[in-house]
Formats: C-alpha cells, structure tokens, sequence
C-alpha cells in the first residue's frame, strides 16, 4: 500500500536536485485542462449574444452562481475578488475530484502506463501554497484598506497583553486552513486505497458509495469551505 | 510463547493506540445525536413547509460532523494494515511510544464533532422555523463548523507526524 507522492523526475540544475513531483505534475494537468476548456469557451463567444444559447448560457450561469457567492460572503468588496476566487475555487474543486481520473502513472512498481491520479490537494505543500496566498493577501489588503498604523493598532485589540495571542492566530490561520482541506482528501485516498486491496467480491459496487461521500462529498465541501474561509479572512481584515 | 521482540513491542502499542483512537467515536455519536433530535424536533413543529429543509441540514450536518470520526478511522486503519513504524529504523520503545500517541491525539477529535453536531442541530431547527432562509443558515453553518474542525486537524497533524515522519532521526 502506498500513499507517498511520487517523484516523476529529478532535474539537475547547477548542482541543485530539483524534485518535480506527481502533484506538481497533476496539478499541470488540471491548470492545462482549464486554460484549453477557457480559450475553447472565449472562442466560442467572440460575439455574445443579447439572448443566450448554448454555451454561453451554461458560463453565464456559472459565472453568475459564482459571482453570488462571492458577493453574498465578501460583502461590498465580493465584486473585485469574484474572478480570483471563482478561478480558486474550480481549480481546488477539480483537484479534489481529480482522484476519479486517469492521468500518466508515476508508480514504479505499477504495471500500466496510466493510473488514477493522485489528487494534489493531498500533498500539503500544494494546500499550503494555497494558504500562504489568502494569508498574505489578507494582510496584503488589511494594511491596503486600514493604512500600516490602523493595522498594526489592531493587532493590540483589545489590550496590548494579547498582542502574541493575536499574531499566533494570525499564523495559525494559514496552517489549519491548508491542513484542514489536506486532512481531509489524503484520508479519502488513503481509505480508498486501502479499501482497493480487498479481495475482489468486496469491489463490485460498494466502491461506487465511498467515491460518493470521499472523493464527491468531501471533495464539493471541502473546496467550498477552503473558498469561502479565504472570503471571510480578507474581507475581515478589510473591515 | 514468543519472547518480547522489538517488532511486537511496536505491534502491541499500535493495537492500543488503533483502540484508543477509535474512542473520538463518541464525539459524532454525541453531536450526531443532537442533531437528529434537533431536527426530528423542527419536523415535529412544523412538518408542511420545514420538515424536508430542516432533514436536509440534518443530514448536511451531520455528515460534517462524521469528519473526526474518520479522521480516527484512518489513523487507526494506517496503524493496522499499513504501519509506517515496524519498517523504521530507531529505538523500539520510542517507535512504539509513536504509535500509542498517535492513538492518544486522535482523541481530540471527540471535541469538534460534538460542537459541529450541535451547531448541525441548530441549524436544523432554524431553518424547520424559517425554510426560506436555509441557504445562508446553511452558509453559516458550515462556516463556523469548519473553524470548530481546527483542533480535530491539529491532532490529526501531529498523529500524521508521528507515524510518517522520523521526527528523532
């Protein structure tokens, strides 16, 4: 059995070992299938229609629902983070869901070229490069909107006794948000890997119910969640 | 009768420990439980129009709340079929000791599922009392139980770390 993250390949560059890794690897794949499906859909759009069809009406609806939901939990600053956070929120979404595909296999003692893939939110490094983002961003557009002094002043609130309590929390935030999205995908993948070395009578449907709650459910609200946290900490810091 | 090898000194205290991390169980049987009665209580007051919304937070609520409980699962699981220790090269009463604290920390996970079932059951029976409102109580509700998650994902960490990575190397 065997939950790691496989190496796809070492590059040397001026004496540095450079690791690129399967989930940097997959999460190429699924930036990759994004940008082709978004210059599918621009091309198809060159010229919108007053009354849509088709396509059009599918991303219009897409981008309408996502648009909402930025607007309902970010509050009056919703419209100017929509595009970042609809454009994270399908990126993690898709590499929740990317466990239900096949992609190259990086698994040495794996016969076949191709094998499910490993989702990259699994890795922690990926999900703590998405929570070092919201985390300088929140400070980013804290210090933007409240000036360096307001800023600073609101780390003593509300006494200066608990200005290590209120920067530990501050640094704590990036760290249970990654691990929170990265918990929760690597135990669907270890428990579905783990469940696929049954014997085989205990493969026929059931597996169908476990992708359903680990990789659907967990995936759909985990994504959600890690989207709209990011969306309740930079629109706090900006109030 | 075998003699006290290294091996089943780490065997036996990963035994415990799959045992005691399966103790968090009583968390989402605690807050599962309090949301069922939440919601059977809103269906009660009101079956016509928040019986169905008030079932629906119900069961969103509490499969949330299920979080912890299969965070133990599968620390316990890794520790059964999969154990990263009795491979490692180390101190056998150190490797052992990981195996047990592993267990120990899951514990903790008894703490978020308990608050996340209560919060699923409030939500359960605002939204029985108002169902138009169900999307935002929903919202809230998911907000405030994945920030009661944070300990849950704390222990889970350092259960993590403890069993893959060679922290005394």
């Amino acid at each position: 059995m065997d939950f790691s993250i496989h190496v796809a390949k070492v590059l040397q560059i001026g004496g540095l070992e450079i690791w690129i890794t399967e989930s940097m690897v997959n999460s190429w794949i699924i930036a990759g299938i994004l940008i082709l499906l978004a210059l599918f859909v621009r091309s198809k759009m060159r010229d919108p229609e007053k009354v849509p069809t088709g396509i059009q009406n599918v991303v219009e609806l897409l981008v309408d629902t996502l648009d909402n939901f930025s607007e309902s939990t970010m509050g009056k600053h919703g419209r100017k983070f929509s595009s970042f956070y609809a454009g994270l929120f399908i990126y993690i979404l898709l590499s929740n869901l990317s466990g239900l595909f096949l992609g190259p296999n990086w698994n040495p003692e794996f016969p076949l070229p191709v094998n499910f893939m490993r989702p990259p939110t699994a890795d922690v490094a990926v999900t703590f490069a998405l929570a070092l983002i919201t985390f300088f961003m929140t400070q980013g557009f804290g210090i933007k909107s409240k000036g360096v002094f307001k800023w600073m002043k609101d780390m003593t609130e509300p006494m200066v006794l608990l200005t290590p309590l209120n920067i530990i929390g501050e640094l704590a935030n990036p760290v249970s948000l990654s691990f929170r999205l990265f918990g929760n995908i690597l135990g669907g993948t270890i428990i579905m890997g783990l469940y696929y070395n049954l014997p085989w009578p205990a493969l026929v449907g059931i597996p169908v119910v476990l992708h359903g709650y680990f990789d659907i459910f967990a995936g759909v609200l985990q994504s959600f969640i890690f989207v709209m946290l990011s969306m309740t900490f930079v629109s706090s810091a900006m109030d | 009768m075998d003699e006290l090898t290294g091996k089943a000194l780490i065997l036996g205290m990963s035994a415990i420990g799959a045992g005691l991390a399966m103790i968090a169980g009583i968390g989402p049987g605690v807050g599962q439980g309090f949301a069922a009665g939440k919601a059977t209580e809103a269906v009660g007051n009101n079956r016509e129009h928040g019986g169905k919304p008030a079932t629906l937070v119900m069961l969103l609520g509490a499969a949330v709340a299920e979080t912890s409980g299969i965070f133990s699962l599968v620390v316990a699981i890794v520790m059964l079929f999969a154990n990263p220790l009795v491979t490692r090269e180390g101190a056998f009463i150190v490797l052992g000791a990981s195996a047990l604290g592993a267990g120990l920390a899951m514990i903790a996970g008894m703490g978020p599922a308990i608050g996340q079932g209560y919060a699923a059951g409030k939500a359960a029976e605002a939204v029985g009392k108002r169902p138009k409102l169900q999307s935002s109580v929903v919202r809230t509700m998911l907000l405030g139980q994945a920030v009661a998650q944070t300990t849950g994902i704390y222990a889970l960490i350092i259960a993590l770390i403890l069993l893959f990575v060679n922290v005394w190397a």
